[in-house]
């Protein structure tokens, strides 16, 4: 039987919109200059918005690129606007206005999008390079939550946090939820990596719903007496250098797990931080360069995860391939 | 309402000075954005000496009127006014270009007192002007009367001046960019009647005429079919700007958006750059340019 940390407590799988809709409610009664700024997507959390400041919401319509903008002028004038939308056009085509209106200036807009390579509305929404995308721009803060509870905590943290954040959400639409992962008074921290299974063998980070492949993939390779040491990485920018550091020198080998393209995304920034402070046999697991397409999920197949390696067999077969790097190079431990 | 013959007179003098300071600019970098820059000065001069309210002694007034340069490479404009109030230290004028300077490349909010908005990337600056409005609506909740409003409930409707108001200043390139329609459409859904983009009309991008890049006529007709309050004017005569700008004191409460389509001319001011509708110069052309504005404006 698997030991997890504290503040883990495996429940059963359920998708994070309910947690994000909790959250941006939570955060709007906190903070009243907190709006919601809509793409016609529908937006997480309408509910409190329509019953207690139907003043607050912003339906911006199909036109990201001016939502964008608009977000950032109405930060420069002290409110907190929260964009939501799917992450090919919140991010994707208001690249430049997030670039250009929202970043230099530091302004306060959150945006909340939906990505990831999972979901049965095909190559257009599965979209997977807004990390990539992203993290190269200045002054944003990227956050990618692995369960329905750490999606409910960021949301506040990232409300009271002042600057620009980028909050990842599962794509929805045939995407798989994630495992309920953490206990209710998870102390979620903008920032910091946590910890959710010691090992020494090997370190899996992971982020966002590959958390969750990280987390049965443990079970299964405990099976076969092999010591993983699961890792949470949900601040994807600026990431905690510290505990990737920690891992390498107590684990000797790195596997990166992302629901996103391994070009640009979780995978090369822990790579990056490897390679200049503790070079580190590793294996980065995520979308190969390619485009996505439909997939859908039954109870027998998952048809994307299967297409993709990004399953808990996929997982378990990096976690070995880089442990046989460990041993080939000699690496201590 | 008129305007005395001083004031406009006044106004004009103080244009000269504007491009006096904006000759300075480009001497000290050796090229710039003549042509812009110099269509845009009068537009300017009567907003920030005339119409727009403001406390020169605190660039920061929350309920300052804001103006938001799209078209940020007329900055040098701008900086040429800045300068004038006092916002930007005169001596700096010459340091357009370099690192550190509070005269940018395209203006940038972080660097400059008095700069509203970080600009560069077209298109951008009209949501970012309705995002500003839309502000001022939430923050004294006091959203202007609908169309039905207007129609059945005109007893109830009480005229009110907004806290600030917003002033956006386009290309008439510039509205090649689909995004300035989104901020259109935007605008007029959110009745943002203290809104007033005023295009500036020079005729030319940088490849050539507008009308054969990318033809934006009926240019009118567009602001109207977006349901805006459309005027045109001389954007050089300045009696016809500070006409037009303080006749929009009147219109608040209207719930429309407004445009002023002022037609200018490329590089006005400047024989050379007129006659080369030149966008971005340098080398000789600015050369020659430069020594015109020296004889002309001292």
């Amino acid at each position: 039987m698997v030991k997890f940390n504290k503040y883990v407590d495996i429940g059963e799988p359920v998708a994070t919109a309910a947690g994000i809709a909790k959250g941006v409610a939570q955060a709007a009664e906190k903070h009243d200059n907190m709006l919601a700024l809509l793409e016609d997507l529908g937006y997480p959390g309408i509910a409190w918005f329509l019953k207690n400041a139907p003043d607050r919401i912003v339906e911006c319509g199909i036109a990201e690129a001016n939502a964008a903008s608009v977000a950032a002028a109405l930060a420069a004038e002290g409110f907190i606007p929260f964009i939501y939308g799917f992450a090919f056009a919140t991010i994707g085509r208001a690249y430049n206005q997030i670039r250009q209106s929202i970043l230099p200036d530091r302004f306060n807009v959150k945006i909340m999008a939906r990505q990831g390579a999972w979901s049965a509305l095909g190559i257009s929404h599965n979209y997977v390079e807004g990390i990539a995308a992203t993290r190269v721009m200045p002054n944003l803060v990227i956050v990618n939550p692995g369960d329905i509870i750490e999606a409910e905590k960021s949301v506040m943290a990232i409300t009271d946090y002042i600057g620009p954040v980028f909050l990842n959400l599962e794509a929805g639409f045939g995407s798989p939820p994630p495992l309920k992962i953490f206990t209710e008074d998870y102390p979620f921290e903008l920032g910091k990596a946590y910890t959710i299974k010691s090992g020494e063998e090997a370190t899996i980070i992971a982020t966002g719903y590959m958390v969750t492949e990280a987390i049965r993939v443990s079970e299964l390779l405990d099976k076969e007496n092999i010591d993983v040491r699961v890792i949470n990485m949900s601040t994807i920018k600026p990431i905690d250098e510290d505990a990737i550091i920690k891992a390498a020198e107590e684990t000797g080998a790195i596997i990166t797990a992302e629901n996103h393209s391994i070009i640009g995304g979780l995978g090369e920034s822990v790579a990056a931080v490897l390679a200049e402070n503790i070079p580190t046999p590793m294996v980065i697991v995520g979308v190969e360069d390619e485009f996505s397409q439909s997939g859908i999920i039954t109870k027998e197949m998952d048809e994307l995860k299967v297409h993709f390696k990004l399953g808990a067999e996929d997982l378990a077969a990096a976690v070995k391939k880089c442990i046989a790097k460990k041993k080939k190079l000699g690496a201590t431990p | 309402m008129t305007h005395s013959e001083e004031l406009i007179k006044e106004l004009g003098e103080k244009a000269d000075v504007v491009r006096k300071n904006i000759i300075s600019i480009f001497e000290g970098s050796g090229a710039g954005h003549v042509g812009g820059t110099m269509s845009v000065v009068e537009i300017v001069t009567a907003l920030y000496f005339h119409h727009m309210k403001l406390d020169p002694e605190n660039y920061d007034w929350p309920e300052r009127d804001r103006l938001i340069l799209s078209k940020a490479h007329s900055c040098e404009a701008i900086y040429a006014i800045l300068a004038e109030i006092g916002w930007i230290p005169k001596e700096k004028l010459s340091t357009y270009y370099r690192f550190g300077s509070p005269l940018q490349g395209h203006a940038d909010r972080w660097c400059t007192p008095g700069i509203e908005y970080s600009g560069g990337s077209l298109g951008q600056g009209l949501s970012f002007a309705a995002g500003l409005c839309l502000a001022e609506k939430l923050k004294t909740k006091k959203t202007p009367p609908s169309e039905f409003a207007k129609k059945y409930m005109t007893k109830y409707i009480t005229k009110y001046n907004p806290t600030y108001r917003v002033y956006c200043i386009l290309g008439d390139g510039e509205c090649h960019e689909g995004q300035v329609w989104e901020a259109a459409m935007f605008a007029t859904k959110y009745r943002l009647d203290n809104l007033i983009a005023i295009v500036d009309y020079n005729k030319y991008c940088i490849d050539g005429p507008t009308t054969e890049i990318l033809p934006i006529e009926p240019f009118v007709d567009k602001w109207k079919a977006f349901g805006w309050w459309v005027t045109e004017i001389d954007g050089h005569n300045i009696r016809q700007l500070v006409d037009v700008l303080d006749l929009t004191n009147n219109l608040y409460g209207d719930g429309r958006p407004k445009c002023i389509i002022a037609h200018t001319v490329k590089g006005h001011g400047i024989s050379k750059w007129e006659e080369s509708h030149s966008h971005h110069s340098r080398g000789d052309e600015v050369a020659e340019g430069l020594e015109e504005g020296r004889i002309k404006y001292g």
